[in-house]
């Protein structure tokens, strides 16, 4: 059922710059972690499937057909992308800790290990570059999470943060070599 | 800071990547990083770390596994549980008072503003902290807004320092009703008088618009006041708060801790179909307590409805009819019927006839899988469990001729007991004897006065019938109030305005007032009048008791829109309204409101003595000002004294308070409704003064406002700006002033 408050939402949010609003994010976030749910049920607990893939279910459920609003698109799987990158830093959180018998245990990984790094280290490891990225670099940043965490296409990247999508391939391109340098030298 | 910006070295960092050959690279990094080492340095570094950054990022995302995914919103690794004297917010913990599906809960000591003793419940899942405190927050209000002695108070809400959320409530420390019933073998009667307080509890907090969504006999706590056993029910927005986990996923992975018992959820719950819950819910979960309290059992098992997984348990609610209470008991061993039946100080077949009836058709109708055949409301509930106390008819049960005839016979046994012993000494009496013949006549007299007295109760139970259909219809209307709150709550206005679209108009309290309040100015701001005037018109009556300061708000609503849809009559009658109620009024805000509002249209000589005094507080205040420099209140008063003025006829003193208005533009800049009106009312100064120039060039400026505004859509505003009934008072007075400018053509 599409979701029409949902699209009100989407259209009031309107010239925000891209962060994602405070309305619309844990909307999304439950959907998304309903689908989870759903899915797992369904495809039973040793297969795989994609978040991206969630991601646009999500957006089918919520909004739907009705609204083909590229901006409205944009907006929601913005919000989506920063979602889902919580989602899987919660759920890698849990899993290391569970790992590493409790608490906080700090990642260190060195050269060897981070080729076999298991995915959820390597999100964590992500997740803390994208952190410092953010600082220095805050659109660059967001062009990671838009397209690792949201599945997004460059041309929809770029209909969000008004560029082209040379410019988005580009900004991603740097940003994957800058956050492995950071995850490389400074983690 | 770098020489160049950002934006060149990713672009140049691009360009290099894709070269492959390594001398070209360099050639092209040395003239593009000319002069610029470091840059070139850095470049060149990120180059080298370019394969193994894809590779690294490549395949994260896109396989990640379905259990890991599921386990998000699965029970956090075991916490520590909180220490006894932890200091969480304002509360000191001090005791460990209860431990339940989702949560540990303490008796905890609030320090300030008052020193007192809460109950203090730690959610125990990992579960987004922060939507479950927002989704607290957004219910606050609702819930500060119930009082009921058998409502435990929810009082904050906030996160542990541990991230988990916590809830604060009126600390009650009591038994589980059921618990308490059977300890103390409380009959059946008692029962059933706890059962209805508890039904008005939940009753009062759905007309304040809260779904309680969690009733079970763990949620309601019995305490005793002077021996007198007092329920409570607990937990109030909590369920709603932490709705979240109530998901598919942690249905399938941990229900069974988390909802405790699935027994108590109505089958639309169990859909999880999320938006779809409403008051009808606790209703169902009433007659599942009702049910418990009766039988000692519930009417699905709890253990098997979780053994049973989710489809199942979802097709056993959605499907399954339960054995009727009586039957259920029936069918219990020998020794827990008499357990159950020694509980109720009863003995099983005395328990059996008693379930058996009433009882059976009042727990069944509450249970229906289809709620709009169940009791509307949790008071329609409690009034057919108090009709059954009273031997009076439950609506639960289909009318039949002989069911009520036989209510009849209990009420009133030894009426009928005569009757019956008459009727049978006549037909004996006329047989056998004509000396019977004097008390034949005697008897016969007894059997007419039985008789007459017979119609007078078969009356009577008729009327209490429409009595009782008319509590139902009220009862019905009342719950389409509040379920149009709840659907107003969340922004869908379509569904609520149908919804009360159709109610007969007698919708008087609160929750009214909010509902058609919010579709009036719903319809107002799409332009649409008609019905815009249909809700507040019902508005005005339902807050015709009660004379707050809002009010003259809802007047201000209604007043244009009737003289916009040019409904003069019932304008002149709320006008009418208007000054009988606020002749008094001593608040400048509702002072101006009112003057302005009952002077939309030209008035008679005597309106305009009745709104005298309102005029001269107004100017007395305004007098107190500086109206060299006019505030924004001031000025407001200003275009109200004007209108006045204008109204009675003296143009040059309305022309002059309407200048002075003007010269006051507020920060919200030009595009004030205020604005708009006093240059329209200057305009039709100037028309009656023969100044036509000046006047055109008020008009010009005043309605180009106005145009605009409609134009561009009308807000609802705020009293700073504006609201939008402001705006539609100026376009009001701008058509009478374009008239005028027609009939004053030279």
């Amino acid at each position: 059922m599409p979701d029409h408050d949902l699209t009100l939402l989407l259209q009031s949010l309107g010239k925000d710059d891209g962060q994602a609003s405070s309305e619309l994010l844990p909307l999304v976030y439950e959907e998304l972690r309903r689908l989870a749910g759903a899915r797992m049920r369904q495809e039973m607990a040793g297969h795989t499937l994609q978040p991206t893939a969630l991601v646009h279910e999500a957006w089918m459920r919520m909004v739907g057909e009705s609204d083909r609003t590229w901006k409205n698109r944009a907006h929601f799987f913005a919000a989506a992308a920063e979602c889902m990158r919580r989602i899987l830093i919660e759920s890698a959180r849990r899993k290391s800790r569970l790992k590493r018998g409790g608490g906080q245990a700090k990642l260190n990984i060195d050269d060897l290990e981070l080729a076999a790094a298991s995915p959820d280290d390597k999100i964590l490891l992500i997740d803390e570059a994208i952190g410092r990225l953010e600082k220095d670099d805050p659109e660059k940043a967001r062009v990671v999470v838009m397209k690792f965490f949201g599945g997004m296409t460059n041309q929809e990247i770029g209909e969000h943060l008004g560029v082209t999508e040379r410019t988005v391939e580009r900004h991603w391109a740097y940003a994957r070599a800058c956050l492995f340098q950071i995850i490389r030298t400074e983690i | 800071m770098n020489a160049r910006p950002q934006q060149d070295e990713a672009e140049i960092f691009d360009d290099a990547r894709r070269m492959t050959n390594p001398a070209e690279r360099a050639a092209f990094l040395d003239r593009a990083c000319h002069g610029d080492p470091a840059l070139r340095e850095r470049i060149a570094q990120l180059l080298n770390f370019e394969p193994q950054a894809q590779e690294f990022f490549d395949g994260v995302v896109e396989n990640i596994s379905a259990a890991n995914l599921a386990e998000i919103s699965a029970a956090e690794a075991p916490g520590v549980d909180e220490q006894i004297g932890t200091v969480i917010g304002r509360y000191k913990l001090l005791e460990k008072i209860g431990e339940g599906g989702c949560g540990v809960v303490y008796m905890a000591e609030q320090q300030k503003p008052v020193r007192r003793r809460v109950a203090l419940k730690i959610i125990k899942l990992g579960m987004d902290t922060k939507s479950v405190v927002a989704r607290f927050e957004a219910e606050r209000q609702a819930l500060a807004m119930m009082d009921h002695p058998n409502i435990a108070r929810a009082l904050d809400a906030g996160a542990t320092e541990t991230g988990r959320p916590y809830f604060v409530m009126e600390l009650v420390r009591g038994f589980k009703i059921t618990e308490y019933c059977d300890q103390n073998n409380l009959p059946m009667a008692q029962r059933l008088n706890l059962f209805i307080q508890v039904c008005h509890a939940i009753q009062h907090a759905h007309q304040k618009g809260v779904i309680h969504r969690d009733i079970k006999p763990s949620n309601i706590l019995v305490t005793l006041h002077d021996g007198v056993p007092v329920p409570k029910v607990i937990d109030f927005g909590i369920a709603k708060a932490i709705e979240e986990p109530l998901t598919e996923l942690t249905l399938f992975t941990a229900y069974a801790q988390l909802i405790g018992t699935p027994a108590y959820m109505s089958p639309e719950q169990a859909e999880m179909s999320g938006l779809d819950i409403d008051t009808r819910s606790d209703v169902y979960s009433l007659g599942v307590l009702l049910y418990e309290l009766l039988t000692g059992k519930t009417p699905f098992d709890s253990q098997e409805l979780i053994k049973s997984g989710v489809d199942h348990l979802r097709r056993t609610l959605r499907e399954k009819e339960p054995a009727v209470p009586s039957m259920m008991v029936t069918t219990m061993q020998g020794n827990e019927l008499l357990a159950t039946a020694e509980h109720r100080r009863s003995e099983p077949v005395k328990l059996i006839t008693a379930l058996s009836g009433d009882l059976d058709w009042i727990v069944m109708k509450a249970l229906d899988k289809d709620r709009q055949r169940r009791y509307q409301t949790a008071n329609g509930l409690a009034f057919d469990v108090q009709r059954h106390l009273t031997n009076e008819p439950v609506l639960a049960r289909p009318p039949g001729r002989f069911y009520r005839l036989q209510k009849l016979v209990r009420r009133n046994k030894i009426i009928f007991a005569a009757g019956t012993a008459v009727a049978l000494a006549l037909v004996v009496g006329l047989g056998i004897s004509t000396v019977m013949f004097f008390r034949e006549r005697e008897a016969r007299k007894i059997a007419d006065d039985a008789k007459q007295r017979e119609i007078q109760l078969r009356e009577a139970a008729e009327r209490g019938r429409q009595n009782e259909m008319l509590l139902r219809q009220e009862a019905e209307s009342r719950e389409k109030i509040v379920q149009a709150a709840v659907l107003l709550r969340n922004n869908r206005y379509e569904e609520a305005d149908r919804l009360v679209a159709a109610l007969p108009p007698n919708q008087e309290n609160l929750a009214g007032a909010f509902v058609f309040r919010t579709l009036g100015e719903w319809h107002a701001l799409r332009g649409e009048w008609q019905p815009a005037a249909e809700r507040f018109a019902v508005l005005l009556r339902i807050n015709q008791p009660d004379e707050m300061y809002s009010s003259s708000m809802d007047f201000s609503m209604q007043a244009p829109v009737l003289v916009q849809l040019d409904k003069l009559a019932d304008y002149e009658q709320l006008r009418r309204e208007m000054m009988r109620r606020f002749a008094d009024v001593s608040d400048p805000q509702v002072a101006e409101r009112v003057l302005k509002n009952s002077l939309l249209v030209p008035a008679s000589g005597e309106a305009v003595k009745t709104l005298q005094p309102i005029a001269s507080y107004i100017s007395v205040y305004v007098q107190g000002m500086s109206t060299a420099y006019p505030d924004k209140t001031t000025a407001w008063q200003l275009s109200a004294l004007g209108l006045y003025y204008f109204r009675q006829g003296n143009f040059a003193e309305a022309a002059d308070d309407c200048r002075k208005c003007l010269r006051y533009v507020g920060p919200e800049g030009p595009d004030s409704p205020r604005l708009a009106a006093a240059n329209v009312i200057l305009a039709m100064c100037e028309f009656n003064l023969g100044h036509r120039e000046p006047a055109l060039e008020k008009l010009a400026a005043g309605k180009s406002l106005i145009e605009q505004k409609f134009q561009d859509g009308l807000k609802r505003g705020n009293g700073f700006a504006g609201y939008w009934f402001d705006w539609l008072l100026a376009r009001v007075l701008s058509q009478e002033a374009e008239a005028m400018k027609m009939q004053k053509a030279p």
